[in-house]
Order: structure tokens, then sequence, then C-alpha cells
């Protein structure tokens, strides 16, 4: 017996000793990030020459894990942290412990959001699944509805008339609502877009968000020429979108899928450039870019300076005024709790 | 790797993780992303995965009956008549009874499921909100008012079910609720230490009583097993009964192999008003037992057809399909008869399988209640705390496991229903959230107009009478 614990003293010791990376997730195991790290780790373990160990921190809205890593684990150099959309939201209206300009973009993927609506339908009179994951299409559906108005207020006012904002669904219970016609409206990334709405022959597109640019504005993204929410919005009401509220939107869309899919490290990890170095290879190669892909579209990885210019990109659109709007839409109109982050913009 | 391998390593897999205390198909399914990468075929995964979930729903009997520890929390309901029924000598039988079941569900749902997979889509359509609510409620109805005499303990069970489950995040505000500003906590209390607190913790503890030096139990012979096969014959209508109720809550998108189980099990008892129950009947073993095989099986049915997790396990399999590039849901996969042969193939060679090796060996497995007490209990209590403890590993992970166990003891000695307990935590983020839906999305008028909804809600009545007029039921709380 005491030779078998020295052995699995020992073999522990040297497992630490090997000291690989560890990628921290901040949900349970089979979440969609989970299954995209797990992903991420299996090929970049092939251009880093090192294994790469997942460790799930999960919480509430995936923020613990995320925090956790910033208070306890980010000054070691082996740890990357995966981040998602809903932690973009957070940031910019809970009060999380993790602050993304502290942090190095090992490399992140810029991605869009799709929406799509019951085939035929005016969309008038939305139903929609509620969450702040849904924020930016809130937002969204709003302004296609409601058209140029002065204030925030008028935009609640709106909103409260027109839409059914239905709380309590789960990305499946929201699919198969809207497959069963109780939602008349649904969102999806890329890939999920492919699978549970384009087969649905009851679907098509409604809008989509737009692709970050690094100058700041949104492209159209070429999978769905011609449905992004700002051409849309000037085709059915003679001006561009602008103004507060659309600022606010800008802001949340932006913070949500300008980094869907990220890796972190604290700012000045030695590591960092091995890691980027092997994401870049990684994100070369046709077969492992592919994997990727499959899990969550065709969308560009980028990639350390690219990543953390990007980054300051979404932190351009931070101001007093949009996150004042965006909590005030929050709460008046979409019933969820959140704050004025004055540090923000500090 | 062969096919062959891969079923009899799924098998194997499945039939260790069911007989495990508070583990069970979702636990042993979590383990294998650790692996799953090393198979050299994508379908050879598929074909082991699929074996697990048939190896380890049946394994999951032994713990139950045994030693009166649920392998997981959908055998709970098999425990209570199994377990008194070993305590008489009987544990063979039972085990023999309730494998014979599993199998032959497992079997007939498995093939109906697997075989006509492409046909089921309207069925899933026409549950809306609606029913899904009417569901639930009626499970929670079963279990309060069927399952146990002391209605005015469980309606208290109940409700303190329901506001355990209903911390966490407030699902119109997205804010958390209740967790007096612990972070932990914004998550919800976890559902393993839940269930090892209410159910394995109290039964090892009084295990320590009751069984301090060796095993009362006497485990028989082969000629138990026989019993227990004709036994399932003799009552085929139960099994059957059980079976089809399992299969349909497997349908229904998040509703687990618990609210089968219990449901089956309610239906049992009430089926027989003039028989006792939870003092070791036998129908109260296979009633229940099929539930459980047969939900698994179609609850696959809308997480391949729409990637929508018919129950929590099968949330678990999305995420490995997806790992080996399946991606649910689609109409790719949909085409690739290949994929659902392995289906086909991991889940029914598994369940023969299975329920061969369980009634060829049970009355060697049986022999583990004659090792005395003393030296598995801390083994099993070991297991119980390394698995209830995975969700942080922290201290916090341990102190809610202290305080359920606590809770669960407490509701055992003194009568409050820990399986109306167990059930409301689990579905009280469901039931509010359903609520939300259909006030939201539905107006009284549209509501009369649901037929099925009526159907449901009407039964869902008289089983509330019943269980409020009839004094034949069980003591099991």
């Amino acid at each position: 017996m005491r030779k078998l614990l020295l052995g699995l003293t020992f073999a522990m010791v040297a497992s630490v000793a090997q000291a690989d990376y560890t990628m921290i997730v901040p949900q349970k195991p089979g979440g969609g990030t989970s299954v995209w790290a797990e992903i991420v780790a299996k090929e970049l373990e092939k251009y880093l020459g090192e294994d790469i160990n997942i460790t799930h921190i999960p919480g509430a809205r995936d923020i613990p894990g995320f925090n956790t890593w910033h208070k306890e684990m980010r000054e070691d150099d082996k740890v990357i942290m995966v981040s998602h959309g809903g932690n973009g939201v957070s940031f910019l209206q809970e009060e999380v412990a993790y602050d993304y300009r502290q942090y190095e973009s090992i490399g992140l993927m810029n991605l869009n959001i799709i929406a799509g609506k019951a085939i035929g339908d005016d969309m008038t009179a939305p139903r929609f699944a509620a969450g702040s994951g849904m924020v930016p299409e809130a937002f969204a559906m709003t302004m296609l509805l409601c058209g140029p108005k002065n204030s925030i207020d008028e935009y609640v006012e709106c909103f409260k008339e027109n839409v059914t904002w239905v709380s309590g669904m789960s990305g499946s219970e929201r699919r198969l609502a809207f497959r069963r016609g109780e939602l008349n409206g649904t969102r999806e990334n890329p890939a999920a877009y492919k699978k549970h709405v384009e087969p649905d022959e009851n679907a098509e597109i409604w809008f989509h968000h737009g692709i970050l640019q690094s100058d700041g504005t949104h492209s159209d993204d070429p999978n769905y020429p011609g449905y992004q929410f700002e051409i849309l919005f000037e085709q059915r009401w003679g001006v561009a979108p602008s103004g507060d509220f659309y600022n606010a939107y800008k802001l949340v869309k932006s913070f949500r899928d300008g980094m869907q899919k990220a890796l972190w490290v604290n700012a000045g990890n030695p590591n960092a450039t091995v890691l980027q170095t092997a994401l870049t290879e990684m994100s070369n190669n046709a077969d492992s870019r592919a994997i990727i892909e499959k899990k969550v579209g065709k969308y560009e990885w980028k990639i350390g300076d690219d990543g953390n210019s990007h980054r300051d990109t979404l932190m351009s659109f931070v101001t007093e005024s949009a996150l004042t709007d965006l909590v005030q839409f929050n709460t008046e109109a979409l019933g969820l709790r959140s704050i004025v982050k004055d540090n923000l913009t500090k | 790797m062969t096919t062959v391998m891969a079923l009899i390593a799924g098998t194997l897999y499945g039939l260790i993780i069911g007989i495990l205390p508070g583990a069970g198909a979702t636990t042993g399914l979590i383990f294998v992303f650790t692996f799953i990468t090393l198979f050299p075929d994508p379908y050879l995964a598929v074909v082991f995965v699929m074996a697990v979930v048939a190896a380890s729903t049946t394994g999951d009997t032994y713990t139950g009956v045994l030693l009166g520890i649920p392998g997981a929390n959908s055998s709970a309901a098999t425990m209570v008549d199994g377990f008194p029924l070993a305590l008489q000598g009987k544990a063979t039988y039972a085990i023999s009874a309730a494998v014979t079941t599993s199998t032959l569900n497992g079997l007939l749902w498995g093939l109906l499921t697997f075989l006509l997979l492409p046909y089921y889509t309207n069925l899933i359509m026409i549950f809306g909100v609606p029913e899904l609510w009417a569901f639930t409620v009626l499970a929670l109805v079963c279990v309060t008012f069927i399952t146990n005499k002391y209605w005015f303990r469980s309606c208290l069970a109940l409700s303190l079910g329901l506001l355990l489950g209903l911390i966490g995040v407030d699902p119109v505000t997205n804010a958390d609720r209740w967790t007096g500003g612990w972070e932990y906590l914004g998550a919800g209390i976890q559902l393993l230490p839940m269930v090892a607190g209410l159910f394995a913790i109290p039964e090892l503890f009084e295990g320590l009583k009751t069984r301090s030096s060796t095993s009362v139990i006497t485990t028989g012979n082969n000629l138990q097993t026989k019993q227990g096969i004709i036994a399932v014959w003799q009552n085929k209508w139960d099994a059957l009964r059980g079976g089809l109720i399992g299969a349909f809550i497997g349908l229904l998108p998040g509703l687990g192999g618990a609210v089968a189980d219990w449901i089956a099990y309610s239906s049992t008892v009430a089926s027989h008003p003039n028989d006792k129950f939870g003092n070791g009947n036998i129908k109260g073993v296979i009633g229940p037992e099929g539930a459980n095989n047969a939900q698994k099986a179609t609850s696959m049915i809308p997480t391949v057809l729409f990637g929508i997790p018919g129950a929590p396990f099968a949330a678990i399999i999305i995420g490995l399909f997806a790992y080996l590039d399946f991606e649910l849901g689609t109409l790719e996969l949909a085409n690739d008869g290949k994929f659902f042969n392995s289906l086909l193939i991991g889940f029914i060679l598994a369940t023969v399988l299975v329920g061969w090796l369980c009634l060829l060996v049970t009355p060697l497995i049986a022999r583990v209640a004659q090792i005395p007490y003393k030296y598995y209990f801390p083994v099993l209590l070991g297991v119980i705390v390394l698995a209830c403890v995975q969700y942080t590993g922290r201290w916090e992970d341990y102190f809610i496991l202290i305080l359920c166990s606590a809770l669960g003891m407490l509701a055992k000695k003194y009568k409050f229903s820990r399986p109306a307990l167990l059930l409301a935590f689990i579905l009280a983020d469901r039931i509010e959230a359903l609520t939300v839906q259909m006030t939201g999305l539905y107006t009284v008028e549209r509501l009369l107009d649901r037929n099925i909804f009526l159907v449901l809600i009407v039964i869902t009545v008289i089983t509330l009478v019943w269980g409020l007029t009839n004094k034949r039921k069980i003591d099991y709380a």
C-alpha cells in the first residue's frame, strides 16, 4: 500500500512538473463554448507541442469562472482564459471582476449573429425568447419596428407595445418553440443557423448584425448579403440608423459578437508569443480551420496584435451615454437587472 | 478497434458506472469526454456512447435494490420496493425482475425508436409550452399525492424543493435570486449533491445502524433469477405500462428519468389498490424499472432529430457527438445511415448484452451485500463525495453536500417525502419558466382550444382527488 501511495504521489508530482497549459472554461462540459474550447485545444496542441488541459469553472451566466481566473489564476503563465460573447455583454452591464483591458489577446473569433423569422411574417408583433444574450436582437427589432425615434423612452414604450418577450427559454427550448410556431423569431450563430433555421421550410432570414471591421463599422455578411440590420433599417425608414439608441445597440452587439469566442492571457505573459504563433499556424491549416469552422461557421481569427486592436475598437464604443441607454432599455423594456458601470469609461 | 470491442467496452463501462451509487448515465458520459477522441472511427464512438447509456440504465438497479442507494436519481423509485425485497433475502429475485423488465422495455422501445426515428417529428411538434407545463404539474402531483400517504408533509417537502430549486438566477430579470450574495449559488444548488444528500447519504448512514457488523441480506440462488423472470411475465402489464410512460416522457424535452420512474411507480400503485407497496412488492420494482430504459431510448428522438436534449444525459451526448463532428438536427445527418445504424447497434446490442450479463452474474454481484458493511461503507461514501465535488472541487461543494445530507436525513426520519422534494427541486426552474412562457404566449381562450392540454389538466385533477382520498398508499419518504 505504501508503495502504491508513493507511486501515486510521484505520478502526481511528475504531472505537475510537466506544467501543461490549462484552458479555463467558464461553463460546464457540453456547453457551446466548452465544446468549442475542447476542439480548439485539441487542434492547438499539435502546433504548440504541449498538452492543453481543460478546467471548467461553471457558474451563473458564466461569470464566476472568468472572475476566478482574473482574481486568482491570471498570474500563472500557463493558464489561458476562454471567453464568449455572453461574457462581453455581462462586462458592460454587470458587476464583474474581469476587465478585457488588462489582458493580452491570444486570438478571437469575430462572428456575426443571424436572426430568423417565420416565413412570410411581417414581424410587426415579434414573439422572441428573452435573456441577456438576446439584448442586441431586442435593440435591432425595436428599431426596425419603431423606426427613428427621439428618445429612449419612446423606444421602451414601442417595445412594450409590440414585442412579446418570452423569458426562461434555453437555447434548445427556443429552437423547438420556433419550430412549433410559438415564437415567430429566433437567432443563432452562423453554424447553428445553418443547422437549425435554414433547413426549416417555414423559416427565413430576418436580419443579421453585420461583421465588425477594424475601423469600427459593421459590414454586410457575404453569407447573407442584404440582410444587415443597417441596410434593412435604411430600406424601411429611408434614413440610416443613428442616435443614442443606435449607439447603445452598436455597443452591445459588438461586445457580444465581436468577441464571440476568445482566448486571453494576462498582459505581459511571457508565453503569449508562443501561443499566438501556434494559433496562427493552426488557423493557416485548412484541416484545423475546417474542424473549428464546423462549430461556429466561417469567420476569421484575429490573432495577437489584431485581437488586441479589435478589443480596443470595441472599447471605443464604450461611452457614458451608450452605457446609460443600454441599462435603461435593459431595465425598463426587457426587465433585466443591469447597472451603469462608470469605471468602464475611465 | 471493431464494433464488437466498442460495444463490449461501452457495456462494461456503463454497467460499472450504473452500479456506482450516485453516478448513472449523465456522470458516466461526462467522463467520456476525456477519451472520446481516442476512437479511430467516430462511428465506433457512437456505438460506445449508446452502449454506455443502455448499460448504465440497467446497471443502476443494483445499488438501489441491494443497498437502498439509487445508482442514479432515476432509479430511486425502484429502490422503494426493491430494497425491502433484498432485506427479505430476495435480492436476486428483485434484480432479476428489474433487469428483465429493463431489457424487454429497452429492446422494445429501442427498436421502435431507432428503426422509426425519422417518423416521430410530428409528436414533438404538437406538444407545446402549455402541454409541457401541464405535464410537469402532473408529475409533481403524482409524486406528492400518490407515492406517500403523509400528503401534507409531502406538500411541505414539495414546497421546500421548489424553494431550493429556485435558488440561482431569476429567469425574468436574469439577476441572482436568494443567493445571499454567495456567488457559488448563482448557478443554483447542483443536482448531484442534492440527490446524494437526499438519498445516498441517509441510506448509507442508516446502514451503519442496521448493518454494522454484517449484512442481513441473503442473496438467494439461481432459483430466484427464474422467479424474477417469471414475475415479469405475471406482471407484464405493469412492465409494459411503465415502459409506455417512460417512452412518452422521453419524448418530451427536459423531463428526465426520475419523472418517468415516479409516474410509472405511481401508476403501478394506483393500478393495484388492494396491494401494499413499500414493503417489498415485486410490482413496485417491475412497474418503474422499464420506464427508465424506455425513456433513455425515446429521449434520443428530440436529441437526434432537433439537437434538443430529451433529458440531461442527452445534453452531454450532443456535446460528445459535436466532438465527433456529428451535427445533430441536420438534414446531412438524417441521411447518414451508418450513424443511425451505430445508434441502433450500440443501444440494442448493449441492452441485450447487459441484460444477459446481469442475469448471469446477479447472484455473484448480489453477494456484495454480504460483505461486512463497515468495509464498503467508507468506499461508497468516498465515491459519492468524489462525484459530488466535481462541480468546483472547492469547500463549497462539500458544504452543500453536508447541508443536503442533513436535509435528507431529517426528511427520512420525519417522513417528509424525499422523492417529492427532489422532483420539485429538479423541476422548479422549469415549472417557473413554463408558467412565464405560457402566460406570455397564450390567452385563456387559446389554452381552452388545446385538447391535449385539457386532457392533461383533467388527469391531474383526477390524480389529485384520488391521491387525497385514497388511503392505501405507500409509507416511503
